[in-house]
């Protein structure tokens, strides 16, 4: 009776009712019905010719072989638990160890670790000497332009140099954020002890740069142990508990008497001897920072030219007075060059008779 | 008849409402998965490489119509009826006769 009723509905509509043998919500039903085929059977196809179609057949067929298994005793693989300590292997001596044991042997190991950083520091010692042999010539080339400074520190001159130096240096490394602020505090003479730990603080050369006075300064407020790995002095207090009252005199021992000790070894048979005869950890450094200092001083000069307006006031007195810095530094890069090829030059410097403190790289580019 | 019906589904929105409603059912009961399978069978009969959208639909419609549960068939019937009942009073308000 309603489908008559909606019959009667529809012919008013339309004139022409067709005789259906079906009712027409069924025909919509099955229209419905259909659609949502037709968008499987796409779908199916699709997934055939992507290749999920194989993905989801074998997915089918590798659930049931890889069920979890809900059994008391078995893990979810079906395997009853097994007590299994892991091991690591030791990327140093290649000896299996358990885990649990395996940071204390790294820290006898690899020299990691506080107590056993004086060991690896006499391995390493040990190991450099045969180095050294190996790498004679470019390291005399670095270590008479690192002694350079050293030389002429004491020129008030020279100084902003050895800072704006290092500043590049430091911030092509970019260890310390706060380096260029440091450095001028440090050359101004008047930075604190932490500060200019910091200055020194990417590799120990950087306190030959220190005056005798300003070093002891540093080492009066600060715990100073240079550590092994990364060459940097330590800046906590005196009573830092990280190093023993031992390392603390011996770094005191080593950098207020490191001056002496060049000299020493420098005059008697006319070469320049390594200082890491007595150092490792200058060596180290110095070793890969010879041509880092050299790329240093050409980014120096662009800089430089490039920096006109600097944020804080001692930035730039620093770099005003490495202007004339500057001029020395380019007679010093063909100088460099030249020493490559004969040794005798530098030797001279260091035997000249005028003294440490007066001879000046800019007479030395003369000689 | 069947057109204007259509119309009248498609211009109120009934039609996707109804879709949509007809889909879940149809999910629900497990219709969808069920054409899945079969429609598994036939493409691994036809061969993976082989098997065309038409392929497909020759063979699934019909199985799709047969296989929707009558429960779910007579509540979407009930459903296009009342919504057609709804439209024909509209109608009848709209137009006297």
């Amino acid at each position: 009776m309603v489908d008559s009723e909606l019959l009667g509905m529809f012919d008013i509509e339309n004139e022409t009712p067709k005789s259906e043998t079906r009712s027409p919500e069924e025909d919509v039903l099955e229209e419905l019905v259909d659609e949502l085929s037709l968008g499987l059977c796409i779908e199916m196809h699709r997934s055939c010719k992507i290749g999920m179609f194989k993905i989801e057949e074998e997915d089918d067929e590798a659930l049931k072989d890889f069920k979890i298994v809900d059994q008391p005793g078995l893990d979810v693989f079906g395997q009853p638990p097994l007590k299994k300590h892991l091991e690591c292997v030791c990327p140093s001596c290649h000896r299996n160890l358990a885990a649990s044991r395996f940071a204390p042997h790294l820290a006898k190991c690899m020299g990691m670790g506080r107590n056993s950083s004086r060991l690896a520091s006499k391995r390493l010692a040990s190991n450099t000497g045969k180095l050294d042999s190996d790498e004679d010539d470019e390291r005399d080339i670095d270590w008479t332009y690192a002694l350079q400074p050293t030389r002429t520190r004491r020129m008030k001159k020279e100084k902003p140099v050895v800072t704006t130096l290092k500043k590049s240096k430091t911030a092509k490394f970019g260890k310390n954020g706060d380096i260029p602020s440091a450095s001028s505090t440090n050359s101004d003479g008047s930075g604190n002890g932490a500060s200019s730990v910091k200055v020194g603080s990417s590799g120990t050369p950087m306190y030959d740069t220190l005056s005798l006075e300003d070093r002891k300064r540093l080492l009066l407020t600060t715990c100073g142990v240079i550590s092994e790995h990364t060459k940097k002095m330590c800046t906590k207090s005196l009573r830092c508990p990280q190093h023993t009252e031992e390392q603390r005199q011996s770094v005191r021992r080593y950098i207020l008497g490191l001056e002496t000790d060049d000299r020493v070894r420098v005059r008697p048979d006319g070469t320049v001897i390594d200082p890491d005869d007595i150092q490792v950890d200058i060596d180290t450094y110095e070793d890969g920072d010879g041509q880092a200092l050299r790329d240093s001083l050409s980014r120096l000069r662009q800089y430089e030219t490039s920096s006109s307006g600097n944020p804080s006031p001692t930035d730039s007195t620093s770099t005003t007075y490495s202007n004339d810095g500057q001029t020395k530094k380019r007679k010093k890069g063909p100088k460099l060059t030249q020493r490559k090829k004969k040794r005798p030059p530098p030797l001279r410097l260091v035997q000249s008779p005028g003294g440490h403190g007066d001879v000046t790289q800019y007479d030395i580019a003369n000689g | 008849m069947k057109a204007s019906i259509n119309q009248t589904l498609i211009e109120s929105g009934e039609k996707e409402r109804l879709k949509e409603m007809l889909r879940n059912k149809l999910i629900e009961c497990g219709w969808r998965d069920q054409l899945k399978a079969y429609c598994k069978e036939v493409v691994r009969r036809k061969g993976l490489k082989h098997v065309t959208v038409d392929d497909l639909v020759t063979e699934i419609t019909p199985k799709g119509r047969e296989l929707v549960p009558d429960d779910v068939k007579k509540e979407l019937l009930h459903r296009i009826r009342a919504f057609l009942a709804q439209q024909k009073e509209l109608t009848s308000d709209k137009i006297p006769y």
